[in-house]
């Protein structure tokens, strides 16, 4: 891809757009900063079936930021980016229109779909051309389904339908959803185009949580011209953080209430280093899921660290009646190339007792009570025999800031290569194949592995076996100093299951790498 | 007011006052003036529009705007990237007084356009057609263009650093080679010794930016690399030789060099370690020692991550330190003060800095007037 067609597409929509607001504001308006943090419009399914109409827009705010924003008409007005909420073997039916209106969109033509791989509407990829991928989910690469290579929706076009049977065996957890067309994936994530989707029954895997009220939080962040480091903002559920140059969002509980919450990392390339912190000292947080996939025990932990795309979950007690909380993410250093990830209070969290006008469902009234606990998909990774092992690193070669700055993510012994669309599978391997992935970081950068359709069990990190064999699906794998060996971690990927046949992605879920060729495709034969 | 200041400056009217000039390398683009105070402070003084497009960022070695005294006349030339054009700005006058693009072919929008230039021509590489346009210098500064010539790297990399001293220019590309031109007749002619640097032989280094001693003896790269290295190749005989790596073991990616007046002291920009190394110099030998490094610049946390190119706080001695571009939504100015004790030194970034530069979003470049004697 031409890097410098992003360059000039974000100066001519962002810089200017800057000075001349749009004036067709499509999205809803969002919370004003410094007010009670609400948990997203929920939608459930009935019946075995969600059944939505999602919509995406755009719009710049006041103050120059580029909103893209999944509509959706809840019975007294359009909301934002809603939580979708299933039970395991449900069916999803979402219909997603581009509604986008971008005058600028056509000057930034990307690829054509490769002939006979059309899905959608096809043709030419621009900035407002959209798709949407199901972070996490364990559904097939194909059309209709959870398919980001050839799916195209392009503005004005109608509403393409989202079929997909959430397969029984699917964890209880946190997902999420958030458009993934080539090139062009950070800039809608940065107008904070994601939302949750949940599947439930946690409660039936880790008790603890019964009982509990939940409250989902989406960590966003947005940049100005997102391409250029610079200042950004980060918000939690669409309300701004402005603290310390103006007041903090904040969150009511009852004084020393525990609480499940269910926190996603949905932003550009944020590392969250996050501490829920009681009268100024950080609580023992109950870890109970990570990446939408329930913990073998709980652990008690002060600090989270949830990389760009990841999940917690977690029981919090809220502050003592007189006392005080804050939500809160700490530095964390993305290495000298990475760009810098501050400290930021997201929420205090304020007791408060009596009856709370923002009272959450608790996590007992998902509908799936009762019923028998599953046995969890992947459970057994650990202990069956590997079939392939394989080595992949990151890399990175800066000469400017527009290029050549190449991101890549290598199979050892492969051409270092930017991804392309239309390039074929750098892996090959089969439905029931286990392999063992070490992932180096060569680069003077963190970087967040991801891949599609799978978990994978983190084995090792640096040669040496970790006491919490957690499953996930983004991992973050510290930057190299320069000197000494190159931090890594060792994966096992499970691709047993014949529903993920098919040719799906891998790659850095730091968006801007993601957008410039640090990902590629791996085909599971049947 | 401020026309008439600078105007002023340079016909002998009022007391010296030296500019920071930028390369603000914006969508909407110009070059701002900081006027350069005691203490390294700078004070904005204007922005001059230009007439073209910037794309905000860029390879590193370039330099987007340049000085240079072409009779009695001060002339400051920038780079637009977006628009493919060079347009001039008469130091007094203002306003820019016109751009000028090379063939229809001359294409700099991928990473950026560098201009090096002597008081009669402008040279400008296009790094996306992979070219070097010649322009003349004419009367108020304006530009003429004259021809562009194709170049590339021995392993197919673009054109990234560029220095033009007396009748030679020299080139890096992005892949590890450099390469010599005459400029004895206006357009370059290739010397024929385009080669591999000894650094970028074992990967993962390439020469970037440029610099030439007053002598013409040593032509000086800092490499991009994935730790600091600067390489020196003697070009007394016209013609670059092997190069001769250096590591000051300071920073990470040493892309920009820029000697001092003196030339005892290597300004060394490392645009990834996100500080600045003064390295001492030996301009008998070329050889290059470690001196000492800035701490990390104040502005890393809040709005950047690279650094650009350099310029001088003096135009004598050692230059009393360096003011360094940058990059970032918004960009800065950071100014660096340099002492020297013996074989000791210390850079420190100075007390007022980093400025803002408001009307840039991708500051790389800065260049001063008046520009350094060689």
């Amino acid at each position: 891809m031409s890097i410098v067609r992003v360059a000039k597409y974000l100066i001519v929509t962002a810089i200017v757009g800057i000075f001349s607001i749009v004036s067709f504001a499509q999205c809803p308006a969002r919370p004003v900063s410094g007010t009670l943090v609400k948990d997203p419009y929920t939608i459930r399914s009935q019946d075995g079936t969600l059944q939505a109409d999602l919509s995406l827009g755009k719009s710049v705010d006041e103050q120059g930021y580029t909103h893209y924003c999944y509509q959706y008409q809840a019975p007294k007005s359009v909301v934002e980016a809603p939580t979708l909420r299933l039970n395991p073997g449900d069916t999803l039916q979402l219909n997603l229109a581009d509604v986008v209106q971008d005058k600028d969109a056509s000057t930034m033509r990307m690829h054509h779909a490769a002939a006979g791989q059309v899905c959608g509407d096809g043709g030419t990829a621009t900035v407002s051309s959209t798709n949407l991928h199901f972070h996490g989910m364990p559904i097939p690469p194909t059309c209709h389904q959870d398919d980001v290579i050839d799916t195209l929706i392009q503005p004005g076009a109608p509403a393409f339908n989202f079929n997909i049977k959430v397969p029984a065996d699917t964890p209880p957890g946190l997902y999420w959803y958030h458009p993934h067309v080539h090139g062009f994936t950070e800039f809608q994530v940065n107008g904070g185009a994601a939302g949750a989707l949940i599947v439930n029954g946690m409660e039936k895997v880790r008790p603890e949580v019964k009982g509990l009220k939940e409250r989902v939080f989406i960590v966003r962040q947005q940049y100005l011209v997102p391409w250029i480091p610079g200042p950004y903002q980060l918000s939690l559920n669409y309300q701004v953080s402005l603290f310390p140059e103006g007041p903090a969002p904040f969150i009511n509980m009852k004084p020393g209430e525990r609480q499940f919450w269910r926190v996603a990392n949905a932003t550009l390339q944020d590392f969250m280093p996050l501490q829920i912190l009681i009268n100024g000292k950080p609580e023992k947080l109950e870890l109970i899921a990570l990446d939408g996939y329930p913990l073998a025990q709980p652990r008690r932990v002060e600090t989270i660290l949830i990389p760009p795309a990841g999940r917690a979950e977690f029981i919090v007690t809220g502050p003592p009646a007189g006392g005080f909380g804050q939500f809160s993410i700490g530095p964390y250093d993305t290495g000298p190339t990475g760009n810098p990830d501050l400290s930021a209070l997201l929420a205090v969290i304020t007791p408060v007792a009596g009856n709370l006008p923002d009272d959450s469902p608790s996590i007992s009234s998902d509908g799936t009570s009762g019923a028998t606990a599953p046995r969890l998909k992947w459970s057994d990774l650990g202990d069956v025999k590997v079939t392939a092992e394989r080595k992949l690193f990151f890399s990175e070669e800066f000469g400017g800031t527009n290029g050549p700055i190449q991101f890549y993510i290598t199979v050892n012994g492969q051409q270092q290569k930017v991804f392309e669309p239309d390039e074929k599978p750098v892996i090959k391997t089969k439905v029931g194949a286990i392999e063992d992935w070490t992932i180096e970081n060569r680069a003077l950068e963190t970087h967040a592995f991801h891949i599609h359709q799978i978990h994978f069990k983190l084995m090792e990190v640096d040669g040496k076996r970790v006491p919490d064999t957690d499953m996930l699906d983004t991992v973050t794998i510290p930057y190299w100093s320069g000197t000494g060996p190159y931090h890594s971690v060792k994966l096992r990927m499970d691709f047993r299951d014949p529903a993920i046949a098919g040719t799906f992605l891998f790659h850095c879920h730091i968006l801007l790498h993601e957008d410039l060729g640090m990902m590629h495709k791996i085909q599971v034969d049947p | 007011m401020l026309v008439f200041y600078i105007s002023t400056v340079l016909t002998g009217n009022a007391p010296a006052q030296d500019y920071l000039v930028t390369n603000d390398d914006s969508f909407t683009n110009g070059v701002s003036f900081y006027a350069i105070g005691s203490g390294s402070a700078l004070t904005f003084a204007m922005e001059v529009p230009g007439p073209g497009l910037g794309i905000g960022g860029g390879l590193f070695g370039m330099s987007r705007v340049v000085a240079v005294n072409s009779g009695k006349t001060q002339c400051i030339f920038a780079a637009e990237a977006f628009t493919n054009d060079v347009f001039w700005i008469e130091a007094g006058s203002g306003i820019a007084g016109g751009a000028a693009t090379g063939s229809p072919s001359d294409d700099g929008s991928a990473n950026g356009i560098g201009l090096a230039a002597n008081p009669q021509y402008v040279y400008a590489s296009f790094s996306t057609s992979n070219t070097i346009a010649t322009f003349q210098v004419q009367s108020g500064c304006a530009l003429a263009f004259v021809s562009d010539v194709a170049v590339g790297g021995l392993n197919g990399g673009v054109i990234d650093g560029m220095a033009v001293h007396g009748n030679m220019l020299i080139a890096s590309y992005a892949d590890g080679s450099v390469e010599s031109f005459t400029v004895a007749s206006g357009p370059p002619v290739s010397n024929g010794d385009k080669q591999n640097s000894t650094a970028s032989r074992g990967g993962n280094t390439y020469p970037n930016g440029i610099d030439v001693t007053q002598d013409g003896h040593f032509a000086i790269f800092g490499d991009t690399s994935t730790s600091d290295v600067v390489e020196v190749s003697d070009i007394s005989s016209g013609r670059l030789t092997s190069t001769v790596a250096y590591q000051t073991h300071s920073g990470i990616s040493s892309s920009n060099v820029l000697l001092s007046p003196d030339q005892t002291i290597l300004y060394i920009s490392n645009t990834q370690g996100d500080v600045v190394t003064a390295a001492f110099f030996n301009k008998n030998t070329g050889v290059i020692s470690r001196g000492c490094t800035s701490g990390r610049l104040k502005s890393y946390v809040q709005a950047w991550s690279y650094l650009g190119s350099m310029v001088l706080q003096q135009i004598t001695g050692n230059g009393g330190g360096v003011f360094v571009a940058e990059f970032g939504a918004p960009s800065y100015i950071a100014a660096l003060n340099l002492s020297v004790e013996g074989s000791k030194c210390t850079l420190k970034e100075a007390a007022g800095s980093p400025t803002l530069d408001s009307y840039s979003r991708g500051l790389l470049s800065i260049g001063r007037f008046p520009p350094r004697s060689y």
